[in-house]
């Protein structure tokens, strides 16, 4: 369970340039829930998603993760518990390491990093089958360095990285935008596929509506800040593409774009 | 790679022509910088690596010729000097650039990392000595002339026995011996009173990185008492330090004195201008500071020290002693250097039996 | 010439050490640390006090790693904690070590030539036989560098070596792994600087004495020799990094050589070359050949910028 309530988050504040995001901000996303977040540029998703994990502060209002206060928790505390995939795939692997060190890397995550041997011999086989499930050939190419694979196969890493570990969120952070369509399809298939198989809590922000409509149990759309759209379960399942289209226009008319 | 290997040897070359420049000239020409005759090439190669003081025995200037690498630890005048007047010193025994003798210079800036660098570079030359100028220089020299054999004399060391460079007794430590340059702190103190019979206060810059100041100014508190000083001393950590010391120095003091402090003595004209302006006489510690404006100075002739660091290393040279049988030695009198422009400045008058006895009376400030 | 080639296998020997440092924190963590310029004094300065005051040689190398490695620790905290930049925090713990040192030894110059030291004591002289004398320093040297190369080797190879290059690597990730970036920064550069501090304690006891100058320069020096390496080595997979640094040490020492030997007359014939370059000219020759290497070696791998 992931609770924001009241919060208050400015930009530039006490300038004249002073922008205020959100404003009285609540959001509660109960246990395995697969949470599609759509918006203009400018809507707060992505800000949101740094407040949850921490990497930006707020202004005022509390966060609470399964009922425990973590608005004062540094980022790198929170996300022992939460698994994040960046737009950029560069931003989720060593690309100076092996696919072997930072596939262990990951397995480390939430254990010591101390003066034990970096690479567990006996976990290699376990890397290979998890490789294996992407389909891209990885589990041949443990000693390449990662620098040198394409970005759909270090995203497919990245993803597979930051769900290695138990964890109870994960945070998807319109990670198939920099991706061609082919491999974007891909990813989102892999991507539903561990959140049903690890059962995790999850949010997604993505710029694509028919990915929002496809996957997923509830539908949430940010305008200035606040949930203009927010359906969940049946209600969702009802949802058109052109429906969310109508709406994101009449936004953008506003807006005056 | 042997790509990349071959450009890292032609940069290396491109960067030493970058900064020299090639002349290319008849080989009469510099005949001057060599051995003079074939036949003396010939035997110098020969005999390159022995020992200098096995061919020196038969009368040696004639038939022997000499290599020696003189090691100086930064630019500055009165280390200059001690360079001049080291090669005058062997040239009064006989062995002359040019003639008999082969020089290496190199110069260390400052820079303890290179001055032992200068100094293997040296040894895998296979210099017959190495003479090295001031402190670090000589110790550097130390470490690699023990190893290699070659005896090092050094000079301008203020204190050769801190410096582990003697033992307490003076005698040295292994095949390295030299001149110190110690400062005549009595005659100093002595000659200020003679000046000024009113002044109570002498203020002392140094940098607290320069070793011999710190030893100096320790001898200079301990003798003041008995000429009826304070001392009053001033620390900096770079020349940048100086102008705020310099105002802070000056309206404590009724003079100042300078060691031979390498960063107070670059920066001297910056004090003696704001010593001026108060009407503070500033005394020096040698001669070049007393021509660039120092009212005055018992000090040392560093040609004169040089001089003597030369025949010193000339009897190495000739084997007629070895390094580790001779003491280090230091010049006994030092002389008196006034200038008469600034002490006019002053409304100051030197006293006669000062006068008399000067070693030089400058009546300018040279610039 | 073999004078020459010791003594450039020696100087550059020690300096691998300080070097190897500087691996860490430039090309690993990819921190420009300055401190290091007094890291290296540092270990000299603890070291001919040590000596001095009856600590066995062999012990002093710990002894200076671990202060270097406390005053690495303080370039970090500066850096992270106070939110310095990296260059700044850098150059805020060389300045002020400068005066530490000086404290540290009581004074610019501290010799220990008759003291015994790691290269020059009773042990040696008793099990190295008289032939192998004018290697005894090289040996020493060698096996110094070899067990310092292959422990970093090995530590690089452990998680938290892991998460160091990582750190370098990725910030991002590592802070996805729910490790504190700034933490692994800290360990980096006590490391780094440790590994400086322990070249300047050999390169006193090998000199015989310290001096507060000495120190000049020192991460010119560093960056030319991990430069100089890693650009040298970087299509030859099988060398490893630290092996390649070391080898850049001694070509960077090699070359300073050279470029001292060229000083002085060239005698062809009867054609006569002469290359005015003395030692005052080193410091610009050093910079020319550092950047030809630089613009030769083309750019430096990519690194991951945060933007997150």
């Amino acid at each position: 369970m992931l609770e924001l309530s009241h919060i208050d988050k400015y930009y530039n504040a006490g300038t004249v340039n002073e922008m205020c995001l959100f404003q009285d901000f609540n959001l509660t996303i109960p246990d395995h829930q697969f949470v599609s977040v759509v918006g203009s540029n400018g809507s707060g998703k992505t800000s949101m998603l740094n407040l949850i994990c921490g990497s930006i502060p707020l202004d005022s209002g509390h966060i609470r993760m399964n009922g425990k206060d973590i608005t004062r928790l540094p980022e790198h505390k929170r996300l022992r518990s939460i698994g994040r995939v960046y737009q950029n795939p560069a931003m989720g692997t060593c690309p100076q390491m092996t696919i072997l060190e930072n596939m262990s890397l990951a397995d480390n995550k939430g254990r010591a990093f101390n003066l034990r041997p970096g690479t567990n011999r006996q976990r290699i086989d376990t890397y290979r089958e998890s490789l294996k499930t992407l389909g891209l050939g990885l589990e041949d190419k443990l000693d390449v360095k990662v620098g040198v694979l394409s970005g759909g196969q270090r995203q497919a890493m990245a993803l597979l990285m930051s769900t290695m570990t138990p964890i109870e969120f994960l945070i998807l952070d319109e990670h198939t935008a920099a991706l061609d369509p082919k491999t974007a399809e891909t990813i989102m298939i892999l991507t539903d596929k561990i959140v049903k198989e690890k059962n995790l809590t999850t949010i997604m922000v993505t710029h694509n509506l028919r990915y929002a409509v496809e996957y997923g149990n509830r539908l949430i759309m940010m305008h200035q800040g606040n949930a203009v759209i927010d359906r969940a379960d049946e209600e969702k399942q009802k949802i058109k593409i052109d429906e969310i289209l109508a709406k994101f226009n009449e936004i953008s008319i506003e807006c005056g774009n | 790679m042997k790509k990349s290997l071959s450009a890292l040897l032609a940069a290396a070359m491109t960067m030493s022509l970058l900064t020299g420049c090639v002349t290319i000239e008849p080989a009469e020409t510099t005949a001057s910088e060599t051995p003079s005759t074939e036949a003396q090439a010939d035997a110098s190669s020969a005999e390159e690596t022995e020992k200098a003081a096995d061919t020196a025995e038969n009368e040696g200037q004639d038939t022997a010729s000499y290599t020696i690498g003189i090691g100086q630890f930064a630019e500055h005048g009165s280390l200059d000097n001690c360079r001049e007047g080291f090669l005058a010193g062997l040239a009064e025994e006989g062995i002359e650039e040019g003639k008999n003798l082969t020089v290496y210079f190199e110069n260390a800036q400052a820079d303890g990392g290179t001055a032992s660098q200068i100094m293997t570079n040296f040894a895998a030359k296979n210099v017959d000595l190495i003479c090295a100028i001031a402190t670090p220089m000589a110790q550097s020299a130390y470490s690699v002339g023990q190893k290699n054999d070659i005896p090092v004399i050094y000079t301008a060391v203020t204190d050769p026995i801190a410096a582990e460079l003697a033992d307490a007794d003076g005698a040295p430590v292994g095949e390295i011996s030299g001149t110190s340059d110690k400062l005549p702190v009595e005659q100093q103190l002595q000659m200020i009173r003679a000046i000024l019979p009113d002044a109570e206060t002498i203020g002392i810059m140094y940098t607290t990185s320069e070793v011999n100041s710190e030893s100096a100014i320790a001898e200079y508190k301990a003798a003041a008492p008995d000429y009826g000083f304070t001392i009053v001393e001033s620390g900096v950590s770079s020349s940048a330090d100086i102008p705020l010391a310099a105002d802070t120095l000056l309206s404590q003091v009724d003079c100042v004195t300078n060691l031979t402090d390498n960063t107070v003595v670059a920066s001297l004209p910056v004090i003696l201008d704001k010593a001026a302006k108060l009407n503070i006489p500033v005394f020096g510690s040698e001669i070049e500071q007393v021509r660039i404006g120092c009212l005055a100075s018992m000090g040392l002739d560093y040609i004169d020290l040089g001089k003597q660091t030369g025949r010193m290393a000339a009897k190495v040279l000739k084997g007629e002693a070895k390094a580790s049988e001779m003491n280090f030695e230091i010049i006994e009198e030092a002389a008196f250097y006034g200038n008469t422009k600034v002490a006019e400045n002053l409304g100051i008058t030197f006293p006669d039996d000062l006068t008399a006895n000067a070693k030089e009376i400058f009546t300018e400030i040279a610039q | 010439m073999l004078t020459t080639i010791i003594g450039v296998l020696e100087e550059g020997l020690v300096y691998a050490i300080m070097a190897l440092g500087v691996y860490i924190t430039y090309k690993i963590l990819d921190f420009p640390d300055l401190s290091v310029d007094s890291t290296f004094p540092m270990g000299a300065a603890v070291t001919a006090v040590s000596i001095i005051a009856g600590v066995p040689p062999v012990f002093t190398l710990p002894l200076t790693f671990l202060a270097g490695a406390v005053a690495g620790c303080i370039t970090g905290l500066i850096h992270v904690k106070l939110k310095v930049r990296d260059l700044l925090s850098g150059i805020i713990v060389m300045t002020a070590l400068y005066s530490i040192n000086l404290r540290i030894a009581g004074k610019a110059n501290l010799p220990i030539f008759s003291q015994e030291t790691i290269f020059d004591n009773a042990f040696l002289e008793g099990i190295i036989p008289p032939s192998l004398a004018p290697y005894t320093v090289l040996i020493i040297l060698f096996i110094i560098v070899l067990v310092c190369k292959i422990l970093l080797d090995l530590y690089l190879k452990t998680r938290s070596g892991y998460l160091l290059r990582a750190a370098g690597d990725n910030e991002v990730l590592v802070t996805s792994l729910a490790k504190d970036k700034g933490t692994v920064k800290i360990l980096g550069l006590a490391i780094a600087n440790g590994f400086a501090a322990l070249a300047g304690c050999i390169y006193c006891q090998q000199k015989g004495f310290f001096e507060i100058s000495m120190g000049t320069g020192t991460i010119v020096i560093g960056l030319a020799n991990v430069i100089i390496g890693t650009q040298l080595f970087r299509r030859i997979s099988f060398v490893k990094a630290t092996t390649a640094v070391i080898i850049g040490s001694i070509l960077y020492k090699a070359c300073v050589s050279i470029a001292l030997s060229l000083g002085g007359a060239i005698h062809i014939g009867r054609v006569t070359i002469s290359i005015p370059i003395t030692a005052s000219d080193l410091k610009l020759a050093t910079s020319v050949l550092f950047l030809i290497i630089l613009v030769l070696g083309g750019r430096q791998g990519k690194k991951v910028k945060n933007h997150a």
